[in-house]
């Protein structure tokens, strides 16, 4: 548990740096954002071969809020990245590959309520101890699946031009997805189906702004104790309510866009235009599109970049 | 300083009792962005020192000669020359600002009354320059691939080979290093060395990719071997074994339970420089030459060079050969290769009373903290030494801290 926690705020930080990055002075820096999704890859692959994929993370009190926006608090009754989509928002997207080449992890009841009232004590910096070998646990899983991946194709951001794709981290599906037309992608692995399998895990739609790239400031300092902060994960369970679960995450979409777009600015507000040239932007000379897309287009169609979580958006707008 | 050394010897860190000589640079304790030093280098002589810095400017102090009347500005480096190298750019098709900031000074080889300097920075690509060709260059590695979204690894640093002109060496941001010879090809896309440890697996984290990037590599005085930096680490490589190093030295371990609170505030990505002494030249049968000393053993010449050995304490005797790499809180270490010891020494103003000596300091990493004993959790992340540099042939180090650049001098120079 605590290891998905320090992937989740991994995450977070990452793509908070990955936002700096585009303001900062000299440019882009192409070393430090390939570490940067590296690194990124790595806690998301991490995340993924948890065990405990049903497990809601967001919004958390004391999770780091932005730095633009250091005082945003959670935003609506966050579910969490576990929660899949209501069927409605899925509708829109094609059945992706079948099956996201998951490492094993097993269907995990929604409430998760196997988990022990878990504190959250995964802002460590240390693994340590028990959790050190659950790490290596993880750590080996992780590498099973990226011996099969398909070469070159995988990894999400492989140098920036990888947030081309829409919701870039679909869980272990880029490796179907250098094979598939990358529409498919488009926050895809979760089919409409009933069942669906582990969401991915950073396309947090009820995530919250608070989730992206929290500021120093608001986490712990080095070596201080991380908060203990109680568990919201039951009271949003949906329990297999589509309807709340639905309206819940339109109303968390409402909130969040705005949040969004004030924070990505142009870039995000060009996505939302839906043209061809919304992606325009991020089109930085080294970065290219996906596909035989113009550089920087957005390669969704129109009707599913309505329904394509903001989360998914920002990550598509760098 | 020539002449035999009296009871110094040009050893590593511990047998030489490092004084503090000079500093150059402001006080103050609002740093200005520009004036943060980002390169030292001492040039072939170890007369000259120029710096450069992240305002485009370079500064070239020049050692003073031996003086009667002024003997206490012996061996003291004052500012000869400044001028702005660069300024900041726009690149106006990519709408991206280019930094002014120098990242790299080399001397050249001195050909005639005047010294020349170059000023380069590379990413995907090592290009060279012919002197009086400046308006293009060859192009003699691109790693560039078609799709930038396939990109995985970028240079980290370059050098030539000491000796022989055609070898060059370049690091990766995979932790990597690729050597390559001119003469074989063009375009030295195939490497004639690939030099990778293994990862341990027991160590993975998060952060090793970050880590076991390589931020700078140095061939030895002697062109055998090669000393790459990365996050938390030195390692020497020998030329002819490419699977792994034949030495690693720990710079600061106890780094290594705080990479996520470093990823937090970027120190994670710092670029570390290391340096040898300067009297490591060595031949394929370790022999030594060293400047200070006039005495050689007998029966160990191999070539030009002889075997000399240098009185340590107890009268061992032992050759020289050291390296030295920064770390935070302007903590500097020294690694002595032969006797295997390393110390940590400080730069600041505290101990920058002239001829003061260096105590060496220790970092607590965890449990009771002694006395003197600095805690992890108390280090200065913002001081930190990056460049530092060893002048050729004696034991004078220049060593910037953020804005101020320290030179300290062995005790028995």
């Amino acid at each position: 548990m605590e290891f998905k926690l320090e992937a989740h705020r991994i995450v977070s930080i990452s793509l908070g740096k990955i936002y700096n990055s585009r303001v900062q002075r000299g440019g882009i820096k192409l070393h430090k954002n390939l570490l940067v999704s590296l690194v990124l890859r790595s806690a998301r692959q991490v995340y993924l071969s948890d065990p405990c994929p049903g497990l809601y993370l967001a919004g958390h009190p004391g999770a780091p809020a932005l730095p633009q926006q250091p005082g945003e608090s959670v935003a609506g009754p966050p579910a969490g990245w576990g929660e899949p989509p209501p069927p409605a928002a899925c509708a829109a997207w094609p059945e992706p590959e079948p099956q996201l080449e998951l490492p094993a992890v097993p269907e995990v009841p929604r409430a998760g309520d196997a988990e022990p009232a878990a504190s959250v004590t995964g802002a460590g910096d240390t693994l340590q101890g028990g959790e050190a070998e659950a790490a290596e646990a993880a750590w080996r899983r992780v590498e099973g699946p990226r011996e099969t991946a398909v070469g070159g194709s995988d990894v999400f951001p492989q140098g920036l031009g990888a947030a081309r794709r829409p919701c870039g981290f679909p869980p272990g599906d880029e490796d179907k997805m250098s094979a598939s037309p990358r529409v498919d992608g488009c926050c895809a692995p979760r089919p409409a189906g009933p069942e669906p399998p582990v969401p991915p895990p950073v396309c947090p739609r009820k995530r919250g702004a608070e989730g992206v790239g929290g500021g120093p400031a608001d986490f712990p300092a080095p070596g201080s104790t991380p908060l203990k902060k109680p568990r919201r994960n039951s009271e949003e369970q949906p329990g297999g309510a589509a309807a709340a679960a639905a309206q819940e995450e339109e109303e968390m979409e409402t909130g969040n866009v705005a949040n969004l777009i004030s924070i990505f600015g142009s870039s995000f507000s060009g996505l939302l235009r839906k043209s061809p040239g919304g992606g325009r932007e991020e089109a930085e000379g080294e970065e290219s599109g996906p596909e035989a897309a113009e550089p920087g287009q957005i390669c969704c169609d129109k009707p599913v970049l309505r329904d394509i979580n903001p989360w998914s958006t920002a990550i598509v707008a760098f | 300083m020539a002449g035999p050394g009296g009871g110094g010897c040009p050893a590593g860190g511990n047998d030489l009792q490092w004084c503090f000589s000079q500093v150059k640079g402001a006080v103050d304790e609002d740093v200005a962005e520009a004036d943060v030093i980002s390169t030292v280098e001492f040039s072939h002589s170890g007369d000259l020192l120029a710096t450069g810095d992240k305002g485009g400017r370079v500064v070239i102090f020049q050692r003073e000669q031996e003086n009667k009347s002024r003997p206490h500005s012996r061996g003291e480096y004052n500012v000869y020359s400044t001028f702005q190298s660069h300024e900041p750019e726009f690149d106006y098709l990519k709408s991206l600002e280019i930094e002014e900031k120098i990242n790299k000074i080399r001397w050249l080889p001195q050909q005639s009354a005047a010294h020349f300097l170059l000023s380069t920075n590379d990413d995907l690509r090592i290009n060279l320059w012919h002197l009086e060709i400046t308006d293009r260059s060859f192009n003699i590695v691109d790693i560039k691939p078609a799709n930038m979204e396939e990109l995985t690894e970028v240079i980290t640093a370059a050098e030539f080979h000491p000796h022989q002109c055609n070898v060059l060496v370049y690091s990766s941001s995979k932790g990597t290093i690729r050597l390559c010879d001119m003469r074989s090809s063009a375009l030295c896309d195939q490497h004639s060395k690939f030099f990778e440890e293994p990862e341990d697996p027991s160590s993975r984290s998060f952060f090793s990719e970050i880590i076991s990037s390589v931020s700078d590599v140095k061939f030895s005085h002697s062109g055998r071997y090669m000393m790459t930096r990365d996050y938390l680490s030195v390692k020497v490589w020998d030329l002819n074994m490419e699977s792994r190093p034949v030495e690693t030295h720990q710079v600061h371990e106890y780094l290594r339970s705080k990479l996520c609170s470093l990823y937090e505030n970027d120190c994670i990505f710092d670029k570390f420089e290391c340096c040898w002494n300067g009297s490591d030249r060595s031949t394929y049968s370790c022999a030594w030459q060293c400047s200070h000393l006039g005495s050689t053993w007998p029966g160990a010449g191999e070539g030009s060079h002889s075997r000399v050995w240098s009185s340590g304490p107890g009268g061992r005797l032992r050759p020289c050969s050291a390296i030295m790499t920064g770390s935070y809180n302007n903590f500097f270490r020294m690694f002595d290769r032969t006797t295997w010891r390393d110390v940590t020494l400080e730069a600041s103003r505290e101990n920058s009373k002239p001829r003061a000596s260096l105590k060496p300091r220790r970092v607590c990493a965890g449990g009771k903290r002694k006395k003197d004993e600095v805690s992890v959790d108390s280090l200065d992340f913002s001081k930190k030494i990056l460049h530092t540099a060893w002048h050729p042939a004696e034991n004078i180090i220049a060593v910037a801290a953020t804005n101020n650049l320290y030179i300290f001098q062995d005790k028995a120079n």
